[in-house]
């Protein structure tokens, strides 16, 4: 039996992750679908059409369960955190509300783009999917500013006693974790939007020599090229993050670095290993520099360290993994590209790319687990505990496995479908299919 | 009048497009519970291109409900967890299925493997939602329900008022939806179907009718006394206009007429709930004056530039569908 602050809990990351999923894929899908479309347009190369076109009826699927998974979570918010919302639903409410209307328009242009091929000139169909990639990336910046000023609740307005009275409407966009979390977030729904279309090419290619063709080499290195030149600046964001952690959140620092006591000249480790007075070096650039340990705070406001720590480490290991597989790809690509060959044609590289699919995947939701289970306990930091935002109605555990239950029968059924559309015949000699499938 | 009225006015306006753009989406869903082909295939495009735009109408109430009226937000949250949960459910197997059974076989051919299923689920979720939102809003009219959840999850709507709000709810869905479905069969030239859904626009729109008559005297004395009477009666004239246009081939305007039914009901609904959440138990506490202030000069600024490009859309892609 779990309790229900725990199913509870567990729930909301589970129907967060189920969501994110999609909506990084929403994020990134559109970028490299205009990407196909213009080139296709300006060179009249039709591989490129082809791709865009093919790629546009994945977005149609992924956009609906993401938009309904979506719908979930608003909804949750105040189904499971009743308390939380009714003190703080304001507070965040104009990150939400612009949330909305980026939703509304990426809504309204994607029907443009995906049921205007042939009603729309070739520019003007170009031009709708412009607001479906802006409004993307705005939507997700939107929510996160608003995951932001939970982490860094700023704009309180506290009466005489310290007792809080109201928010300023604001805060979100002034927290001090709003800027990295924002970058890091959006460059994490592009690294694996691009890894995971790279992987799905590479792994045909793989399956089917044949398929080495223009058409596959073309959808593998957008891919490539959108996830892979990210994985460096990703990295310098995410360092960026830390430190606003370390400064803002020490607590939940020391969780993620494993740090249980405040100490001079601290080591770093990374899995097995442990590189004397490194994390002291990284984080204040002083060898012998002081670490604040858990230490720092009352054992009642500590996070669970082991799982915190632990999914830190996955995603820095998985962040390195990646720069590696970019650096070599970058040297594959110079080297064949001064003999005419195609890195495409290096069976080990489309093995690594294949394989490298789903590590950003895993890696995004590492990411959430530091920032979400690090917070811990409180639900705002330092304001709101998470067992207080509770609400009272009980037996959560059902709602539980229902919603794990309906999200494993959709994931089954995504999944074959996508399958589909990627293996289908190529778009290009379907171009009156739209209307009628439509 | 405040900010915060101004915000009322502002859900409002987003519950009754959801209610006459989204619920047109879910009454199709009815309709598509047929075995005639034609007839599903014209849902599908009838409702490929919109359903989504309209969806977030929906989570336009939401933002705007918890942003401006936190306290609200919670108090319902917490009275409403049963049918809200339904309907959640009902959301989410709806748009997965309509999406998977559009796309289940996307290059033609054989669909994947349960896409039938999915048919049938997309079918059966479209009726589930309407009909828990309407029983939701038929317990908060009656009553019985209680700030902090103890009125039970399911049993305050196992009552007259809630289960013929929820069948209104659906009857109403149904008969937008057949509405606008012969409107589409007609546009397309499918003579055989504008008959069908005729036929079916009357009987549902009939079924609403009574069912809102019916509803008229479980409600509570001091919610019938603060019913907004020209909205109703907007509602009932819209109704019965709807009805005659119909019957005589009035597609295009009986599509007007059609959606002030359940938008004049709905309003003169909203109008006598407020300022409660609960009539009687808890007011909808709204957000600070200069939160509820940006909030409203967000929500206008971005429905200056939605409402167009909604527009638009309808447009272009209304153009050939014939």
């Amino acid at each position: 039996m779990l309790d229900d602050l725990t199913a509870a809990r567990e729930q909301m990351a589970f129907s967060l992750s189920f969501h994110i999923i999609f909506a990084v894929l929403g994020v990134g899908m559109p970028w490299l679908m205009l990407w196909a479309e213009w080139r296709g347009l300006r060179t009249g190369d039709t591989h490129w059409t082809a791709l865009a076109r093919r790629w546009s009826k994945a977005v149609a699927v992924l956009f609906a369960v993401g938009a309904v998974s979506g719908t979930v979570l608003s909804v949750e918010f105040g189904l499971l955190w009743p308390e939380f919302m009714a003190r703080f639903g304001s507070a965040f409410g104009i990150s939400f509300t612009l949330e909305s209307f980026a939703f509304f328009l990426e809504a309204i242009f994607l029907a443009l783009y995906l049921y205007g091929w042939g009603r729309l000139s070739p520019r003007a169909h170009l031009l709708c999917g412009v607001p479906v990639a802006v409004s993307g990336v705005a939507s997700a910046g939107f929510v996160t500013t608003a995951n932001a000023w939970m982490n860094g609740p700023v704009g309180l307005v506290r009466g005489p006693d310290g007792e809080l009275i109201s928010t300023e409407p604001l805060g979100p966009f002034l927290a001090p974790t709003t800027g990295p979390q924002v970058t890091h977030m959006v460059l994490a729904a592009f690294l694996c939007t691009g890894l995971a279309v790279a992987a799905v090419y590479a792994t045909a290619m793989l399956r089917d020599p044949a398929k080495r063709d223009g058409y596959h080499r073309r959808g593998f290195a957008a891919g490539a090229v959108m996830g892979l030149s990210l994985a460096v600046p990703q990295a310098l964001v995410g360092d960026w993050a830390t430190r606003a952690v370390a400064e803002y959140q020490p607590a939940k620092f020391a969780a993620m670095e494993g740090v249980e006591h405040t100490e001079d000249g601290v080591p770093f480790s990374l899995g097995p290993w442990e590189i004397p007075n490194l994390l002291s070096l990284l984080l204040k650039f002083d060898p012998d520099a002081r670490i604040s340990g858990l230490d720092v705070v009352p054992a009642a406001d500590r996070p669970p360290v082991a799982i915190t720590h632990l999914s830190f480490q996955v995603m820095i290991g998985i962040g390195v993994a990646l720069i590696a597989l970019a650096a070599y790809t970058a040297w594959a690509w110079y080297r064949d590209r001064r003999r005419g060959a195609h890195p495409a044609d290096r069976r080990g590289l489309l093995i690594a790319m294949a394989v490298a699919g789903p590590a950003p995947f895993v890696a995004l939701i590492a990411g959430w687990i530091v920032t979400e289970v690090g917070r811990q306990p409180w639900i705002v930091y330092r304001v709101m505990r998470t067992p207080e935002a509770l609400t009272s109605q009980t037996g959560l555990e059902t709602y539980l496995y229902v919603t794990i239950a309906v999200y494993l029968a959709l994931s089954v059924a995504l999944v074959a479908i996508l399958r589909r559309i990627a293996a289908g015949p190529r778009p290009t000699t379907e171009r009156t299919l739209e209307g009628s499938a439509a | 009048m405040t900010a915060s009225d101004v915000l009322a006015l502002l859900v409002l306006a987003g519950l009754t497009a959801y209610t006459v753009l989204g619920g047109a989406d879910f009454g199709a869903g009815l309709w598509d519970l047929t075995r005639n082909r034609r007839q599903r295939d014209l849902v599908v495009r009838a409702m490929g291109p919109v359903w989504e735009a309209n969806h977030v109408w929906l989570i336009f109430v939401l933002i705007a409900l918890f942003s401006g009226f936190p306290g609200g937000f919670a108090v319902l949250s917490r009275s409403l967890t049963g049918p809200l949960s339904i309907a959640l459910l009902g959301i989410v197997l709806r748009g997965a299925a309509f999406a998977f059974r559009q796309y289940g076989a996307p290059h033609g051919g054989p669909p994947v493997r349960g896409t039938a299923l999915w048919g049938r689920i997309f079918a059966v979720s479209s009726l589930i939602t309407p009909f828990a939102f309407g029983a939701a809003a038929g317990g908060i009219t009656g009553g019985t329900l209680r700030a902090d959840g103890s009125a039970g999850l399911l049993r305050p709507f196992l009552a007259p008022l809630p289960l013929v709000s929820g069948l209104l709810a659906v009857a109403a869905c149904g008969f937008i939806a057949a509405v606008y479905l012969t409107t589409d069969a007609y546009r397309s030239g499918e003579p055989e179907l504008v008959v069908r859904l005729r036929a079916r626009a009357l009987a549902s729109g009939a079924a609403a009718g009574a069912l809102a008559l019916l509803a008229l005297p479980l409600l509570p004395d001091a919610f019938a006394d603060r019913l907004a009477w020209p909205a109703v009666a907007v509602s009932v004239v819209s109704g019965a206009l709807a009805l005659e246009l119909m019957r005589r081939g009035w597609f295009v305007l009986a599509r007007v007429a059609a959606a002030g039914a359940p938008a004049g009901l709905l309003c003169g609904w909203a109008l006598a709930l407020y300022p409660w959440a609960l009539p009687g138990e808890t007011v909808i506490s709204p957000a600070p004056p200069a939160t509820a202030g940006l909030i409203v000069g967000v929500l206008t600024a971005g429905l200056l530039l939605v409402v167009p490009s909604y527009v638009f859309m309808i447009r272009v892609l209304r153009a050939d569908a014939d």
